[in-house]
């Protein structure tokens, strides 16, 4: 539908979802913006923590240094591991695939863009807190992988440890936000037309590396919680005398940081197979292989986390599971590889700048690989292990797999930043420093570790093989330093003197190239309707056609943002999604999260409760404003012929995150029962006593009452979606209180059961678990109560049934947590001699 | 047999094959709590019996599906180009998974489990 001419209409739309300036710039919530403050943001700390290793590498030039002590070095190379890890690669990926996801699918926004702006905030904030430790030098200095006891208060008293365990927790929601919303976005908001065959590869890799955000955080988050739990409040977790285990702390961690690894690749995988086709100007080789081989990385990458826990005293032939494992993942990635090269092979390459970045990837990453396949190995990998050899390999695998092919991203990308083409000059001079200095520096590191230096040592002594290896690795380092410094100043410069780019200026195939350069914050006057895997190869026009407003959803004068929502393997289009409008709630959730964070830091615990109040009161009032309510411009009603609003509908996408949502939530409790049935089954010392603290017939009441709640709200919802809303407010009403009175008796139960967890790991996880499901139970109920209130005020009801068909998802998760309970706390333990 | 076209053919095979990884793991630490078998029995014991033959039932079920959506892909008319990719990149999926299963249960043969 076309209203105007397109000027006027780019006018009008800037009214409705131009971005605001000054101190109001906080409220923005639109995905390119975010996205932006995601990038720079990432860059920022990209530069701490590479100041951090130039300091490393200076002290580690010479043997007897004493540029560092031990106590700073220590905090130096856990701040460089923890900034390069958490602060940089996952944010840039995700903020990158924030940016261009929605831009490549022909969409004007992600599906949850205050969850977006929620996110950056906690990963700003968090990150902030974490960085401020180095400077108040009480930064982490356990390492990045925190082990325990090392990091457990008899032997990191300070608060070097907290900084870590909350400041990264905090960093992680802004993670699995931000992965909920791509996986969302991929699924239900791309353009009409794009079925899953069509989708571009770049989709492929960020839904797999979100699903892997969404299953492999989780067990970190439930990590650092027991962690800090047995740090402030003195439970029991990784402590062997009092029953626990610190191995079960490895295994959460690297149940995440092996996924990690595949987190941080294969979405620059994806930018690899996204660039190389257009610079060898033809279709990838085989793309149903690699979807298939990016799923099959995606899944098999967890099932390498043992690799890094080859010498803590597992048996042999779960070494060699694991071992075949880690072996194997190499050649889903091998897939990958050849598939680039045949692409090249059979096409007709032209040289550009972030061509040149791309081969060095390929050399480099393939590189990083094979000693990959070699650590599989378990005889070598106790040789070589926590040497420098690893810290080598690690290198040539993140930096490979990651940084070179974001730089050739950046280049790729820069019209769309700054509406210019890089130069050609600087950008090679950069790229050659990097590489050259790179591989001097890591190269050599190899052979640093094979004659035995271990790595984190602080200084070495001279005459040890070790002097000349260190000192060519660290000239290396400052050469790959200028390379980047060269490069940033290339990027610097071209926003003053690179060439005006002309539309899709490298002819690429995918849609973020429709846009303006740089575009407008709705991306596209008009959504397009796509009928190939190339849109823009094989439709040159659509570009203009999208531009003047003639393919669909160009309406604008309702003052609502809209984009469509579409099915998710076909493509067709369900419904309009009604995208709500810049807000200062993000920000004030996040703002007040970081005073709990702080809080919890300075034990100041007063101040933390009064915050997680206010927070629950800001994310209270942020679900308010949704849906039928009328700060989205709910007035104007829609034009005839279009699809429903998505919240008068019963599939819209709030039901898919919730439903992600709660996959990463079951992802954190099967984590958590994971270590109940850990420390029963292998911690040295577990303690179970005579009788259970649990009343048996009280938990099974308290299932027994949830359950009879949960199947009323069945009926309810049965209802609502055959168009019935009598009594919902006093069915919602009642069914809430319910929940609530369950929840009552659940704290009762708690309170009788007179656990001690602060003497026993087996009362700690107890109290754990029944405090997880009390919140959710809790969550569940107040959450229902806030329905029954929307009834009253009319924003809910048979014409708008989508926020109790949303909720009742987790009233399901809940029913599934208070019975796995039940079975794991009561049951199990009767049958296995405990209780 | 419209199950076959479904989305959720297309992690399915790997689904399965993480359940049966999360099994062979946890299920070889539970039988070396329990009951480990006597190391100088080597791999030909009741663990690894038991461990080997859930492996190669995940396998054939592994092996049918990957048919299955294999035949199902060719049954597909011309129009129906999303059906044939779900089918096809299932079948292919579970092909993968199965091959998976196989290499990684390989050690079974070859060691004692509890040492």
């Amino acid at each position: 539908m076309i209203e105007g001419r397109p000027d006027e209409l780019h006018q009008q739309f800037d009214e409705v979802w131009g971005n605001p300036r000054g101190w109001r710039a906080a409220t923005i919530v639109n995905h390119t913006r975010i996205g932006l403050l995601f990038l720079l943001t990432g860059l920022g700390f990209f530069i701490f923590g590479g100041l951090l290793a130039m300091l490393i590498r200076a002290q580690l030039a010479l043997p007897d240094q004493t540029f560092m002590d031990a106590d700073t070095y220590n905090q130096v190379f856990t701040m460089h591991g923890t900034v390069m890890m958490f602060l940089f690669a996952v944010p840039m990926m995700e903020g990158l695939a924030v940016y261009l996801i929605p831009k490549m699918l022909g969409a004007r926004d992600l599906v949850f863009p205050r969850l977006s702006a929620l996110g950056y905030w906690c990963y700003l904030f968090g990150a902030l807190i974490l960085a401020a430790s180095l400077f108040l030098e009480l930064a982490p200095d356990a390492g990045w992988f925190m082990y325990t006891p090392l990091s457990s208060l008899p032997y990191s008293p300070g608060v070097n440890s907290d900084f870590w365990l909350l400041g990264i927790t905090f960093v992680e929601i802004s993670a699995v936000t931000a992965a909920v919303e791509l996986v969302v976005a991929i699924l239900r908001a791309r353009a009409p037309g794009m079925t899953l065959q069509r989708m571009p590869l770049y989709a492929w890799y960020i839904l797999t590396m979100a699903m892997m955000i969404v299953l492999g955080f989780p067990p970190l988050i439930l990590g650092s919680i027991l962690l800090e739990l047995e740090r402030a409040a003195g439970m029991a977790f990784f402590d062997v005398a009092r029953g626990g285990d610190p191995i079960l702390w490895q295994h959460l961690f690297w149940l995440f940081g092996h996924p990690e690894v595949y987190i941080i690749f294969l979405p620059a995988a994806g930018l690899v197979s996204t660039m190389l086709p257009v610079f060898a100007r033809r279709p990838i080789v085989g793309y149903r292989w690699v979807v298939v081989a990016v799923l099959t990385t995606g899944f098999i990458s967890f099932a390498l986390w043992v690799h890094h826990m080859f010498t803590v005293g597992i048996p042999h032939l779960a070494q060699a599971f694991f071992s075949a494992a880690s072996m194997l993942v190499a050649i889903p990635t091998g897939v990958q590889v050849f598939s680039w090269l045949a692409t090249l092979w059979l096409g007709r390459p032209v040289y550009h700048v972030p061509m040149l970045w791309l081969f060095g990837f390929l050399v480099i990453f393939v590189a990083g690989g094979l000693t990959g396949v070699m650590l599989a190995l378990v005889p070598f990998n106790w040789q070589v292990h926590d040497t420098q050899f690893v810290v080598a390999h690690l290198h040539y695998v993140l930096v490979g797999g990651m940084f070179f092919p974001l730089v050739a991203a950046v280049y790729y990308w820069l019209p769309h930043f700054s509406g210019r083409m890089p130069s050609p000059r600087l950008g090679r001079w950069g790229f050659w420093l990097v590489f050259g200095g790179f591989n001097l520096t890591f190269l050599v590191m190899h052979w640093t570790g094979l004659l035995g230096m271990p790595r984190r040592a602080y200084t070495y002594a001279p005459g040890l093989g070790w002097d000349t290896p260190n000192l060519v690795s660290s000239i290396g380092s400052f050469i790959m330093a200028i390379g980047i410094a060269t490069v940033l100043v290339d990027v610097l410069l071209h926003f003053r003197f690179g060439v005006r780019a002309a539309p899709n200026p490298w002819h690429a195939d995918t849609l973020e190239w429709a846009t303006r350069l740089p575009p407008a914050a709705y991306n596209f006057i008009s959504l397009p309707s796509v009928d190939s895997r190339y849109p823009l190869w094989d439709r040159p026009d659509l570009v203009k056609e999208m531009a003047r407003g003639e393919q669909g959803l160009a309406a604008i004068a309702h003052g609502r943002r809209e984009t469509w929502g579409t099915d998710a393997v076909t493509g067709e289009v369900r419904e309009i999604i009604h995208l709500p409008g810049n807000t200062w709630l993000p920000f004030a959730v996040a703002l007040v999260l970081s005073a709990v964070c702080i809080g919890l830091l300075v034990k100041a615990y007063a101040v933390a409760s009064v915050a997680i109040v206010a927070a629950a009161i800001l994310v209270l009032r942020w679900s308010w404003e949704n849906g039928a309510h009328e700060e989205g411009g709910t007035a104007v009603p829609i034009s005839a012929g279009d699809p429903p609003l998505h919240w008068r509908t019963h599939n819209g996408p709030g039901r898919w995150g919730m439903g992600v949502t709660l996959l990463a939530d079951g992802a954190l409790y099967a984590a958590l029962l994971f270590g109940w049935f850990y420390l029963w089954t292998v911690a040295p010392q577990w303690q179970v006593p005579a009788q259970s603290p649990l009343d048996a017939r009280g938990m099974l009441a308290n299932a027994l009452l949830l359950t009879v709640a949960t199947l009323w709200l069945r009926r309810v919802l049965a209802a609502l979606r055959r168009g019935s809303d009598g009594r919902l407010r006093g069915q919602l009403a009642a069914i809430a209180a319910l929940g609530l009175l369950q929840s009552a008796h659940l704290l009762w139960l708690m309170h009788a059961s007179g656990l001690v967890p602060k003497a026993t790991a087996h009362d700690a996880v107890i109290a754990v678990v029944l405090g997880y499901t009390l919140f959710h139970c809790v969550l569940a109920g107040v959450a229902t109560g806030l329905q029954a209130w929307r009834v009253h005020y009319g924003y809910v009801d048979r014409a708008a049934p989508y926020e109790p068909i949303v909720l009742g998802q987790l009233w399901y998760y809940n029913l599934g947590v208070v019975w796995s309970a039940y079975f794991a706390l009561v049951l199990f333990p009767s049958t296995w001699g405990g209780g | 047999m419209m199950w076959l076209y479904h989305p959720l053919q297309i992690p399915l095979g790997l689904i399965v094959w993480g359940v049966w990884f999360i099994a062979l793991y946890s299920g070889l630490s539970v039988g070396c709590a329990v009951a480990p078998p006597d190391a100088a029995a080597g791999p030909w014991n009741w663990l690894n019996a038991v461990l080997g033959g859930a492996s190669l039932a995940t396998v054939g079920l592994l092996l049918g599906l990957s048919t299955l959506c294999w035949r199902a892909s060719r049954r597909v008319g011309k129009n129906e180009r999303a059906k044939r990719f779900i089918a096809r990149v299932g079948a292919s999926v579970h092909l993968v998974a199965a091959l998976a299963t196989l290499f990684i249960a390989l050690p079974i043969v070859g060691l004692p489990p509890c040492v």
